[in-house]
């Protein structure tokens, strides 16, 4: 845990300074979880501060300190669902910035080391995401929690409030969704690549 | 696709989710960001004791409307008393001696 449970309990009390200590702990995070989970940066910051709403207002409800993680997380996957659900837009493809992107570093100095790292990782992010709007929502949160925030099957039961076994089958009917659509995916980015917007 | 092609994709996409993770690193909170997040606090706060007093007034004068209906409903439903006494004596006292004695008129009468 980022913070001490004395502290969480001076947050519960009302101390106003304790409850800024735990957001500061948790803010980068957070919106480092909600950035992945819902593909728009400009609406991040909004999404997180809704987070900690929730967590001010609920926060006298935690009895014990071992749930405070994972509760912070059902908060922000709750915040999520409702930002998707209220949007009713899927995180786009950032496909199209990316060429322009790519367009920009080409006619730039091409060949240095950190620019073809910078592409890189435009070409893994690009391949990620495009993977997982591919399958549906659910999914999508479900395997960005486990293969991408990297949570165990405990806290995943803790937030999802559904026993280890059907997590265990869900993951892997998520899985099988993505890996049905990586040919997909590599082709048309290979195609995309050949045709000169690839790195 | 047989098992150990499987098994390869499934393992390079364990490798894209790690890699996917180190290129997207979290973002940096805007020094706005502690603000806004009590301006919305306080907000919710503000908009909540606004609710809880609308709330109170309204079961308040639900509370005060029902009492008066109540006593209006009393005053005008006064119980009847009872009559304790007998048959006869209700019926003597029921206003029978205002009326008019019944005449038989006779037929002979009625003949002429």
């Amino acid at each position: 845990m980022l913070v001490e449970f004395e502290l969480l309990q001076q947050a519960q009390s009302g101390d106003v300074g304790a409850f800024n200590q735990v957001v500061t702990a948790y803010r980068r995070r957070i919106m480092g979880t909600i950035s992945r989970l819902i593909g728009r940066p400009e609406d991040v910051e909004d999404v997180a501060q809704e987070v900690f709403l929730r967590l001010y207002f609920s926060l006298d409800q935690l009895r014990t300190p071992e749930v405070f993680e994972p509760w912070l997380y059902r908060l922000t996957v709750n915040a999520s669902y409702d930002y998707l659900r209220k949007s009713k837009r899927r995180p786009e493809s950032r496909m199209s910035d990316l060429s322009e992107q790519q367009v920009m570093m080409a006619d730039a100095a091409a060949g240095s080391k950190a620019q073809m790292e910078e592409g890189e990782k435009h070409r893994v992010r690009d391949t990620v995401e495009s993977l997982l709007a591919s399958v549906s929502e659910d999914d999508r949160i479900l395997l960005t929690l486990k293969e991408v925030e990297g949570l165990s099957l405990k806290e995943l039961e803790q937030i999802y409030h559904v026993n280890e076994n059907s997590l265990k089958v869900r993951l892997f009917r998520a899985r099988q969704r993505v890996l049905k659509n990586v040919k997909g995916v590599t082709r048309r980015q290979a195609n995309s690549a050949s045709s000169g917007d690839g790195l | 696709m047989d098992d150990s092609k499987m098994n390869e994709i499934d393992s390079r996409l364990d490798d894209l989710f790690r890699a996917y993770r180190a290129a997207c690193p979290d973002p940096e909170p805007s020094v706005n960001f502690m603000p806004e997040m009590w301006a919305k606090i306080e907000a919710r706060e503000a908009s909540s004791t606004v609710f809880n007093r609308m709330a109170k007034a309204l079961v308040t004068a639900a509370l005060g409307a029902s009492v008066i209906m109540a006593l209006m409903s009393a005053s005008y439903n006064q119980p009847v008393p009872a009559y304790d006494g007998s048959y006869i004596q209700a019926l003597a006292a029921d206003h029978v001696s205002d009326l008019e004695p019944f005449q038989v008129e006779r037929i002979s009468d009625l003949e002429q």
